[in-house]
């Protein structure tokens, strides 16, 4: 017997182990800067005498998960072969801000209506040169509007959707026409409202025909007992769009705030699914791209974001993800039957018919009804945001 | 007898320094602590230093590094949310429950390494640590699609004919958030009571069988008391992390899961509120470190080792 022996064989064995969890539980992979690397990006000048396939250089673009897809920025993969594009993730925009903020090297970012004015307030971001936007002039007014902090163009348009109820019409046979099934005990157990403070003060000024731009102290109280209230009725909150896919294709969940990608994806999954047209109306938001104030890759960023409006681009928005585009000129194509065929995907099961219908093209009540969402203010944010965590943390 | 061996350790530590400068079992001291410290250094003293700077500001508007006026605001909000302490006191709960069912889970584990796997330990060893090959994220979602209700429990339940209809009480609750901690934690707890396990010498064994000791008391008189100091790592090494998870919860937690972290979680990355959050963060702290302190005056490591 030689334990002794073996033992420390097996502690210097131990000792490595240790060592190499260590290394494997270490935050996985923090994406490094890119900055700087535009190496071939002349002048503004020059730039017009160079052809595109011949840019080269790299962009740093912080995103949602998702549209990394090569699909999501197709015009500018065609054009710009020799450009590197790396791409890393905010789950939420507060998680966007919080990079951004704590100097995240990203040289684009891609904030939603409610986060703009925090940007400009903080003096993180550039404003945007529209005249070196070939795609500009597709951008309908009331869109670029949205764009606009303290009368300046800060931001460029690009997504936009409804939020409303998604259901499973196979649990529940009767059309939902309320947000306030998020509240109903019924289905205890088989509801799930985004994990988001803001989002349940919305949910609640609808429902109480509140005005959310201007919650007062009692309001704020009485939406933090109601959700308090609703917390036991979720399966679970839900953080990512793809939990709630998941949750919703299982079955264990039938009704949920939800985006219309979801609906996208679990329709094009074969769930059985439906969108609410509540009579409060459905919320409406508008994602954005801004470029980093001290981004060294100015003018490469303004080209990708010029891309992002491209045709091709706005249309793989709208048959993969069921969200409209800043791009008017796509969004009318919807109903031109002679470009059917660029608005078909088998794969999501995405038809002209069927994008008509979601962008509501023939019922425009739906859109008038539709509330927009407004701008926070950092004091909305904060007060909005510790009333959600309370509510969360009385469970 | 604490007294005694003090001064034993102090006069043995007191040898080398008579030597003066020119030891140079000092250079090589520095050279192996020089690296781990700088490390330390810039990746857990600078950022809690920020974090405590962060807690004072009023809001996170303005330069994050440049001077500021020191505001007690964020303690005081998170002193006056009940539910704040409330989920404190159950995440420190719950990490007392798991680290206990973790290490005493492990022991056996240790001990077989420790004493029975004679050359393969090693091996074992390896085995015991191959979780640790995929993504921590991956193991906890794997959990999901165990308790899930069409989980494999559920599953084989209903195949077996013991239930008509899947248990949906089974995910998305604190049960869940603790039966994976504990998955989770064993083959860590492992480690440090094979450590405590290894340094016994086996003819203390021999010595205790030659004055007539079973099997059953060599263990409870010889072999549990001499690697006490490993089960208290052990314990401390699941409790400390565990206070603060939150990713476990999140992911099978469900809306009553919540725990500590996950608070801390929500005012960094959903509600950009980095001061309240570095509040949080230091309350916790605070709070671990106390507990920590409590529990070792209790259960003095030293004091266990003197007694074996």
């Amino acid at each position: 017997m030689h334990p002794r022996r073996s033992l420390s064989t097996l502690q210097s064995t131990m000792v490595l182990s240790v060592v190499v969890i260590l290394a494997a539980c270490g935050p996985g992979g923090a994406t490094g800067p890119t900055a700087g690397a535009a190496t071939q990006l002349p002048t503004q000048a020059a730039a017009t005498e160079i052809p595109p396939d011949q840019v080269t250089g790299s962009l740093h673009v912080l995103d949602w998960t998702g549209y990394d897809a090569e699909w999501a920025w197709q015009d500018f993969k065609n054009t710009y072969k020799n450009v590197t594009v790396t791409f890393d993730f905010g789950d939420s925009d507060a998680d966007q801000y919080g990079k951004m903020k704590g100097g995240s090297q990203a040289d684009i970012f891609h904030p939603y209506t409610g986060w703009l004015q925090f940007y400009v307030d903080e003096g993180l971001v550039a404003e945007i040169d529209t005249t070196k936007l070939k795609n500009w002039d597709k951008v309908p007014d009331s869109f670029k509007a949205i764009g606009q902090i303290n009368g300046k163009q800060y931001f460029v348009p690009w997504d936009w959707g409804f939020t409303s109820i998604l259901y499973r019409t196979d649990k529940i046979t009767t059309p939902v026409d309320s947000w306030g099934i998020l509240f109903d005990a019924k289905y205890k157990g088989h509801l799930s409202m985004w994990d988001d403070g803001p989002a349940a003060v919305t949910v609640s000024s609808y429902v109480h025909s509140y005005d959310e731009t201007n919650i007062t102290a009692d309001q704020l109280a009485s939406i933090k007992a109601e959700w308090t209230a609703q917390a036991p009725l979720n399966k679970a909150y839900w953080v990512a769009e793809t939990d709630l896919d998941q949750l919703m294709a299982s079955g264990e969940v039938w009704a949920a705030y939800a985006w219309q990608g979801a609906y996208a994806t679990l329709n094009g999954g074969g769930t059985p699914v439906a969108y609410a047209n509540p009579k409060e109306g459905r919320n409406s938001w508008v994602g954005v791209y801004g470029i980093r104030k001290d981004s060294s890759n100015y003018d490469l960023a303004l080209r990708f974001l010029d891309s992002k409006l491209g045709t091709l681009t706005g249309q793989n928005l709208v048959t993969n993800y069921f969200y409209g585009v800043a791009n008017g000129d796509v969004m009318s194509g919807i109903a031109d039957p002679a470009q059917a065929a660029a608005y078909t995907n088998t794969t999501t099961g995405a038809t002209p018919e069927l994008l008509k219908q979601t962008f509501s093209v023939d019922d425009p009540s739906i859109l008038q009804k539709t509330n927009f969402t407004p701008n926070l203010t950092a004091q909305q944010r904060d007060d909005w945001t510790a009333m959600w965590t309370e509510v969360k943390a009385s469970q | 007898m604490t007294a005694s061996v003090d001064q034993a350790s102090r006069t043995k530590g007191a040898a080398p320094e008579r030597r003066g400068g020119s030891d140079p079992r000092r250079g090589s001291f520095w050279f192996l602590l020089g690296p781990p410290a700088i490390v330390l250094g810039l990746f857990l003293i600078v950022p809690v230093l920020l974090m405590i700077a962060v807690s004072f500001r009023a809001d996170l508007s303005g330069e994050l590094l440049a001077p500021f006026t020191p505001t007690l605001k964020q303690f005081q909000q998170a002193f006056a949310g009940a539910g704040y302490w409330r989920v404190l006191g159950i995440s420190a709960l719950t990490a007392f429950g798991v680290a206990a069912i973790a290490t005493v889970t492990a022991y056996p584990i240790a001990y077989f390494l420790a004493f029975r796997a004679g050359k393969r330990a090693a091996l074992y060893l390896i085995l015991l640590l191959v979780p640790f090959w995929t993504s921590y994220l991956l193991r906890v979602m794997a959990w999901k699609l165990m308790l899930g209700e069409q989980g494999v429990v559920n599953s084989v339940l209903i195949g077996t004919g013991l239930i008509d209809d899947p248990l949906d009480a089974l995910l998305y609750n604190r049960s869940a958030v603790v039966v994976t901690l504990i998955y989770v934690w064993i083959p860590f707890a492992a480690l440090p009571i094979l450590a405590g396990l290894g340094r016994i010498d086996v003819r203390l064994h021999d010595a205790a069988a030659d004055l007539y000791g079973s099997p059953l008391q060599q263990f409870l008189r010889v072999t549990l008391p001499l690697s006490l100091p490993g089960v208290v790592a052990a314990f401390f090494m699941v409790f400390i992390p565990t206070v603060g998870e939150y990713v476990t919860p999140l992911l099978v937690g469900g809306t009553g899961g919540t725990m500590y972290g996950n608070l801390i979680q929500d005012f960094f990355t959903r509600a950009a509120n980095w001061p309240l959050g570095s509040a949080l963060s230091i309350i916790m702290l605070t709070v671990t470190l106390g507990l920590v302190i409590v529990a070792l005056r209790i259960v003095d490591p030293r004091r266990l080792l003197e007694r074996g």
